[in-house]
């Protein structure tokens, strides 16, 4: 539980850190549009993982968690570098999908 | 013999007759060997969950800000704050309301345990203990401590029914059974609310930063320190001063959250060792065993001072 609910905070919280730069990095409304869309998804779970049972033990949990971890690294390595918006933006997107799957399974 | 010192050595016979009546019975109550440890024992479980009912509300004004921090996002940087965090949020702010109401009446139930022997208490305590019950039984969202709500439930049925039937030594278990179940309650939920905290904290961390950087924070307390002594007070700096003040303050807000994060933590750790300690007070005493310490756990100070630190934000 613990692990679980740390990670997809991790991402929202990174995600939470980085949004203004992000934002201003943005080349067009679909992009800003995107961007927008994965803050309220990563903030959605996090709020629905805290309400939520997550049991580590579990192993399709357990390799979510893994996947997690890792995209939530790449987040953090793409944003840092910020070249490729639309590159930052898949990543963000694989990160909160792997965080809405991990939150599906209470 | 004048007459109002008879009566004052008549009223001492009789307040001596009922200390002993009083003494007696509550040794009987709880099965100790000394009455004290049964009443150090109700004061120490009354005293320290009214500690965990201050934690739990201090956690509730942290949920407040957070949802704050949420709304003024939106409003100031186009954070979406979607209504179904907002639900889930308000699911949490529920959960910790109930959390507040258990320890506050788990505090009260304290007290009536310690006047166990009065005629009229065994029914206040059932009355009480009823109470508790379905508050408990309204513990659900937080599913991760599902096995320790189910032993408080179990331990207040065993209470209230040991009550009602004025068998005082189960009752005495019983209470020792409750007090073991909510320290592992709160260990088990610890993850959970910490992360409450620590998103408040990184999230205002955030906002207040970024505040910093648009000149929207007054900087000006950052020079008290330097113009106190010689009796100024500084003026809200200009903007370009402002700007040149804003790495400072980016500084004192990362200290800041550095001291908020370990206040946290001393308060959370107090609070465990609290709950801990008055559990193995309780159990010496239910096990007709000698209580070493009388009065309350000393960590319940430490919870109490960061309780009110934040309950004054």
């Amino acid at each position: 539980m613990a692990n679980a609910l740390s990670d997809v905070q991790a991402t929202f919280l990174s995600l939470d850190a980085q949004y203004n730069v992000l934002f201003e990095g943005c080349k067009n409304q679909t992009q800003r549009d995107a961007l927008a869309a994965q803050y309220s998804t990563a903030q959605q779970n996090y709020q629905s993982a805290l309400n939520a049972t997550l049991t580590d033990d579990d192993a399709q949990v357990a390799l979510l968690n893994t996947q997690l971890k890792a995209a939530n690294a790449e987040v953090v390595k793409a944003t840092a570098q910020l070249g490729n918006i639309s590159k930052v933006i898949d990543d963000i997107t694989t990160a909160v999908s792997l965080g809405t799957q991990l939150v599906a399974m209470v | 013999m004048p007459s109002n010192a008879r009566s004052s050595a008549a009223n001492l016979k009789m307040r001596m007759a009922i200390a002993t009546v009083c003494l007696g019975c509550l040794a009987l109550v709880v099965g100790c060997k000394t009455s004290e440890d049964a009443a150090a024992a109700a004061t120490q479980m009354s005293a320290t969950a009214k500690s965990l009912s201050d934690y739990y509300s201090a956690l509730s004004v942290i949920l407040s800000g957070t949802d704050q921090i949420y709304s003024l996002n939106e409003e100031l940087y186009s954070k979406p704050y979607s209504a179904e965090s907002r639900q889930g949020l308000n699911t949490t702010q529920a959960e910790l309301a109930k959390r507040i109401a258990i320890a506050a009446d788990l505090s009260a139930l304290a007290g009536s345990f310690a006047k166990l022997t009065s005629s009229t208490a065994p029914a206040d305590v059932a009355a009480a203990g009823n109470k508790l019950e379905g508050e408990v039984d309204n513990l659900a969202s937080i599913k991760v401590s599902s096995g320790e709500q189910n032993a408080i439930k179990s331990a207040l049925q065993l209470f209230v029914t040991a009550v009602q039937e004025h068998k005082e030594h189960e009752a005495a278990q019983a209470m020792d059974s409750l007090a073991s179940s909510l320290s592992a309650l709160f260990d088990k939920e610890a993850p959970s609310w910490k992360s409450v905290y620590d998103v408040y904290v990184q999230l205002g961390t955030t906002l207040a930063g970024n505040l910093a950087d648009q000149n929207a924070v007054n900087n000006s307390a950052i020079l008290k320190p330097v113009l106190d002594p010689f009796g100024l007070m500084p003026s809200a700096p200009a903007p370009d001063l402002s700007t040149k003040l804003a790495p400072l303050v980016k500084k004192q807000i990362l200290a800041r959250q550095t001291a908020l994060v370990d206040s946290y933590g001393n308060a959370t750790e107090a609070m465990s060792k609290s709950l801990q300690e008055m559990s193995q007070r309780i159990h010496l005493v239910a096990t007709d065993k000698a209580m070493a310490f009388r009065a309350p756990p000393v960590t319940v100070a430490t919870v109490e001072q960061w309780a009110t630190q934040v309950l004054s934000y």
